[in-house]
């Protein structure tokens, strides 16, 4: 594009977004709600999509044995244990060091241990690493067998619902994000359309002297985007700081919650979320102006 | 005549011709028949006169010469070009070899006459070093090389014609084409715009101008379309306006 045609461009933006500030705030409101919503659903889908992944890569076989099984007894379990096909690695934990390992995890609020006095609940346990995670559930279900064996769990239940989870996530986020779509495709379209009335004069005297439709259309387009991108930006601003002060305080509170560190993942988010602003805005100004072309 | 029959065949294309029509038919979506089996050329440079009474047809000939509205049926070129088949794309590339000038102006009332006029080159993208000599230069031509930084409101009628005459001819049309550029003027006025129409048409371009304008038409001795229902009824080298008014 011609530079002094950019420079005419850009000009008949900011006038008309001047002329139009009502609708334009609206609409930079719009897309700026639409975009939050849509940017914070995506973050939340996008962390589930890794905690599952997480799991599912860990997958590892905690065998609880009964209070009553000796260590001589413990010693031949894990020699049995061993002996199962699929497994790989067969490691004992005991009551103490699980205690330990507890109180690491839980951080500053240890102290809530306090309540238990000495008393350690927990069991003696092995951590079965298998070599293939479509081989736990029959390898569970050999150990659970076994003399002296309480359960062996794998965590089937948290991550079934976290799949589930995941899944209503994504159907609700993305109805929610269709609906919201179109209402800011709705609002934007109609701010163009009062800029595209206001200058319907102009439009047929450029048409009448032979100017193109895309020379025609691209100043409001770029309206259409320039408000896109407003909006979009502050909906990154908030997404951002959000996300920032979620990962604190879930660290502070429940560190072994694997949020998603927040670089590069914020800047991708961002990048999404500007893209979208953009795009809408174009497409809602792209659709108010077609009537008027037609001169 | 079907649409499809219709082709433009090398004879058709004469070389001297700016507009050629054969059997052009038009009828509006609801149904009214504007124009039926019209049969005009006009050749480069001529000055031709469009005339009859309200809505026999002057405007539709008109708008279809700048492909406003498509003809129904018929062949209609427009400087060896076939308009009617013409891909949408083309449409603005051929507006910009043609001026038009309506009886309202149609001036933006808040651009200068400096920028009104300059904004049709703008808006073709028109070298910008080029763009302040070429409105001086046509601000010469209709006189109002001193009213260049007023407003449209500023200006009395005959004075917003002449910056729409200076609108239209600033990107080197070879049509001028009008449709009652005098209709809201008074005569003395309107005779001014005439002189100036002359001299755009000594200077080689072609003029087709609607009017309803007796004393005009009589005076200026030129060659006279008249269009009756949508039919042309007479056609005169050096013709008159031929009615009473
Ligand atoms: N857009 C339109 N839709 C339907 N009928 C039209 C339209 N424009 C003109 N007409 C009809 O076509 C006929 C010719 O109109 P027009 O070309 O404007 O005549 P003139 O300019 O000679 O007064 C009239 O009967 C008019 O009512
Ligand atoms: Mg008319």
């Amino acid at each position: 594009m011609k530079i002094r045609t950019s420079e005419y461009f850009i000009r008949e933006v900011f006038l008309s977004l001047k002329r139009n500030n009502w609708m334009s705030v609206a609409s930079i409101g719009t897309v700026a709600v639409s975009l939050f919503i849509f940017g914070m659903f995506l973050m939340m889908v996008m962390n589930m999509n890794k905690l599952a992944q997480s799991l599912e890569s860990q997958v590892q076989i905690n065998v609880y044995l009964e209070d009553s099984v000796t260590h001589d007894s413990a010693r031949e379990l894990e020699t049995d244990l061993k002996s199962l096909q699929g497994v790989e690695a067969v490691k004992f934990v005991s009551r103490e060091e699980a205690m330990e390992r507890f109180k690491e995890r839980l951080g500053d609020q240890k102290s809530l241990l306090e309540a238990l006095d000495d008393d350690n609940p927990l069991p003696d346990a092995f951590e079965v690493t298998i070599t293939r995670p479509e081989l736990v559930k029959d390898t569970a279900a050999s150990i659970e067998k076994l003399d002296g064996v309480e359960s062996a769990k794998y965590g089937q239940d948290v991550m079934e619902h976290l799949f589930e989870m995941t899944r209503l996530l994504r159907i609700f986020g993305f109805s929610l994000m269709l609906v919201l779509a179109l209402a800011t495709l709705f609002i934007i379209s109609n701010t163009i359309r009062l800029t595209v009335f206001a200058r319907r004069k102009e439009i047929a005297i450029m048409k009448y002297v032979g100017a193109t439709d895309w020379f025609i259309r691209w100043p409001f387009m770029l309206e259409g985007m320039v408000l896109g991108l407003f909006g979009s930006l502050i909906a990154a601003v908030i997404l951002r700081t959000a996300y920032t002060a979620t990962v604190e305080k879930i660290y502070d509170t429940l560190a072994f919650f694997p949020l998603i560190p927040e670089q590069p993942f914020l800047n991708y988010i961002t990048v999404i979320v500007i893209f979208s602003g953009m795009a809408i805005g174009a497409v809602g100004s792209a659709v108010s102006i077609k009537r008027f072309l037609k001169v | 005549m079907a649409a499809g029959d219709a082709r433009v065949s090398c004879r058709e294309m004469r070389l001297d011709l700016m507009i050629h029509m054969k059997n052009v038919m038009k009828v509006y979506d609801n149904g009214a028949v504007a124009l039926d089996n019209i049969n005009v050329d006009i050749r480069k440079g001529e000055f031709v006169f469009l005339v009859g009474p309200s809505g026999a047809g002057k405007s539709t000939f008109i708008k279809m010469l700048f492909r406003e509205v498509l003809p129904t049926s018929g062949i209609l070129t427009l400087n060896g070009r076939d308009i009617v088949r013409m891909p949408v794309g083309d449409v603005p590339y051929l507006r910009r070899s043609l001026g038009v000038i309506f009886q309202d102006y149609r001036l933006l009332p808040d651009k200068t006459v400096y920028e009104n006029i300059a904004f049709a080159m703008q808006v073709i993208e028109a070298p910008r070093r080029m763009m302040q000599r070429s409105v001086n230069s046509v601000l010469d031509i209709v006189g109002l090389r001193d009213k260049y930084k007023c407003f449209p409101n500023q200006l009395s009628g005959g004075e917003q014609q002449r910056v729409a005459i200076a609108r239209a001819i600033v990107n080197n049309p070879a049509i001028v084409i009008a449709d009652e550029p005098t209709g809201n003027l008074d005569p003395e006025t309107s005779w001014g715009i005439m002189d100036i129409f002359q001299r755009i048409n000594a200077a080689g371009t072609t003029i087709v101008m609607a009017t309803h304008d007796k004393t005009i038409v009589d005076a200026m001795q030129k060659r006279v379309i008249a269009i009756e229902d949508g039919a042309i009824a007479r056609d005169e080298a050096q013709g008159g306006y031929g009615y009473e008014n």
